[in-house]
């Protein structure tokens, strides 16, 4: 076997752990809201800053800056539905419209972290995985990045099964069927909608956290992060949550093995390339309806 | 309830789409125990009055009682008070089972107990759906999804059934058997029942008193049997040929 392949299946494998758990919030928000919610973005960068601020800044214990960061992102999508996108729903708005508004909203958050904590590229270097590194058949992985590892599979089972056998999870896809329907039969849509994004942001929240810890953090991260997991909703399916998940493991492996003879600049023009193949002969994606 | 008092009463109701009036002045009131039937041409506001009464038709005017008590519909509150609502064209959860369609009916319900023996008691009325319980609702045919979309309706127990053409699309015998179930409904359980349809010939069978409306406006409100020898369908019907 080529020595390169093992370390190339390990980077896969994390670049489709982070960008599964950027599809899974996602999709979720997607699937009940069915529309693109920009801001899914910035709500990654928020939770790396998050943590950066708590622990470098403030020397709190980063465990516990973890959590607090994934709940405070949780709650910066919770308010950013209640305070923009329910109120752009009662007003019957369009899907375009809600598309601009997440844009905007996106856009000043990652202003407001600019001006906070500066454009600069950042570290979370801290003690938390750095001592240990594996090598698997070959390939090195971090102690962090197996932690990445186990938190996106921990998280996809978690959300699968809730989805699966949970009134909870159950309203969800009903609302997702038809929205008027679950009011008619007396779900509380909007409490519903609501969690969902609290949710879903909460995964993005640990999606901004792994990439922090595995590579760094600068304010305009949340973008790129967004496309990825976009790409690997549409490759997977669009709303479905297993679907994002085989769509990310999937990028994940043609960009790294797309660039093992090439240089890695070529990775976003891979990953839009395979985009472009999927919308063109596939757009309901592996897991998802026809067309 | 008080006696001689309407179970539920619409008073007055005023619905404007844009500039389009929908219900123009219209008081409909339901008695306890009672099937009625909303009747008229397309467009008389039959289907924007079980929509203003469940809060998802914008009324610009009119009053709501329930119990003699005025509400102020929210489609979740308004199925916690216990009335159902059965839409328009078999509208079930496609994604889901039959089992879970089912569940969702009885989202409003805390216990799982009661949520279980409800749907059993449900069940017991549609005994058919009971081999289908983990079918995809998508996969039943036309008058099985009526069924799920009516046996939905009843997880609460309700004590107001909304009914918006629930024979639209079916075959004239599955027509004959949801009507005979919506008769069963009410004897066995006392359910009040508004119900909106077209086929009114099957509905004027099992009805206690309808109403003929046309433009937003009530027309008539009488005994089926008045309703018919009095020539007002004929001449409201024809009006829109």
């Amino acid at each position: 076997m080529n020595s390169i392949i093992p370390q190339l299946i390990v980077n896969s494998i994390i670049a489709g752990s982070i960008y599964s758990l950027v599809a899974l919030g996602f999709n979720l928000i997607f699937g009940t809201t069915k529309f693109f919610n920009i801001n899914h973005g910035v709500i990654a960068t928020i939770a790396g800053y998050t943590v950066f601020s708590l622990s470098k800044n403030h020397g709190m214990d980063i465990w516990l800056a973890i959590i607090i960061a994934v709940i405070f992102t949780g709650f910066v999508g919770y308010l950013s539905e209640k305070f923009v996108f329910l109120k752009m729903r009662e007003k019957r708005a369009s899907g375009m419209v809600m598309l601009v508004a997440s844009l905007g909203l996106f856009t000043a958050l990652q202003a407001i972290i600019a001006i906070i904590f500066t454009s600069q590229f950042q570290t979370i270097s801290t003690n938390f995985g750095e001592s240990k590194v594996y090598n698997i058949f070959g390939g090195i992985i971090t102690e962090t990045q197996l932690i990445i590892l186990a938190a996106a599979i921990l998280i996809t089972l978690v959300l699968g099964l809730s989805m699966k056998y949970t009134k909870f999870g159950k309203a969800v896809k009903a609302i997702s069927d038809d929205v008027e329907v679950a009011k008619i039969v007396g779900i509380n849509a909007n409490k519903i909608i609501a969690k969902v994004f609290f949710i879903g942001s909460m995964i993005a929240g640990v999606a901004g956290i792994a990439i922090g810890f595995d590579t760094g953090i600068e304010p305009t991260m949340g973008m790129n992060l967004l496309l990825k997991g976009v790409i690997a909703s549409i490759i997977g399916g669009v709303g479905n949550v297993y679907g994002g998940v085989l769509g990310a493991f999937f990028l994940g492996f043609v960009e790294n093995f797309g660039i093992w003879k090439i240089s890695g600049e070529w990775k976003d023009a891979i990953a839009f390339g395979v985009l472009i193949l999927f919308l063109i002969f596939k757009p309901g994606g592996i897991m998802g309806k026809k067309g | 309830m008080k006696e001689n008092e309407n179970l539920l009463r619409l008073e007055d109701i005023h619905v404007h789409y844009g500039g389009v009036k929908a219900l123009d002045g219209a008081t409909v009131y339901l008695n306890d125990g009672e099937i009625l039937a909303l009747m008229g041409p397309n467009g008389a506001g039959k289907s924007t009055i079980l929509k203003a009464l469940f809060g998802i038709a914008p009324v610009t005017r009119g009053e709501i009682y329930y119990y003699g008590e005025r509400i102020y519909p929210v489609p979740h509150e308004i199925v916690e008070r216990g009335i159902s609502f059965v839409p328009q064209g078999r509208q079930i959860f496609k994604s889901l089972t039959v089992l879970e369609n089912l569940e969702m009916g009885g989202f409003s319900i805390n216990s799982r107990a009661v949520l279980k023996s409800n749907i059993e008691a449900v069940l017991d009325l549609f005994p058919d759906l009971r081999k289908k319980l983990k079918v995809p609702a998508k996969n039943l045919s036309g008058g099985q999804q009526q069924m799920v979309a009516i046996a939905r309706g009843l997880v609460t127990t309700p004590k107001v059934l909304l009914l918006d053409e629930p024979s639209l699309g079916l075959s004239p015998k599955v027509v004959k058997e949801v009507f005979a179930k919506i008769k069963e409904i009410n004897q066995k359980h006392g359910t009040s029942i508004m119900i909106v349809e077209h086929n009114l010939q099957s509905v004027l069978e099992i009805v206690d008193r309808a109403y003929l409306l046309d433009k937003g406006q009530v027309v008539e409100n009488n005994t089926p049997q008045h309703i018919i020898s009095s020539g007002l369908l004929e001449k409201v019907f024809l009006a829109h040929k």
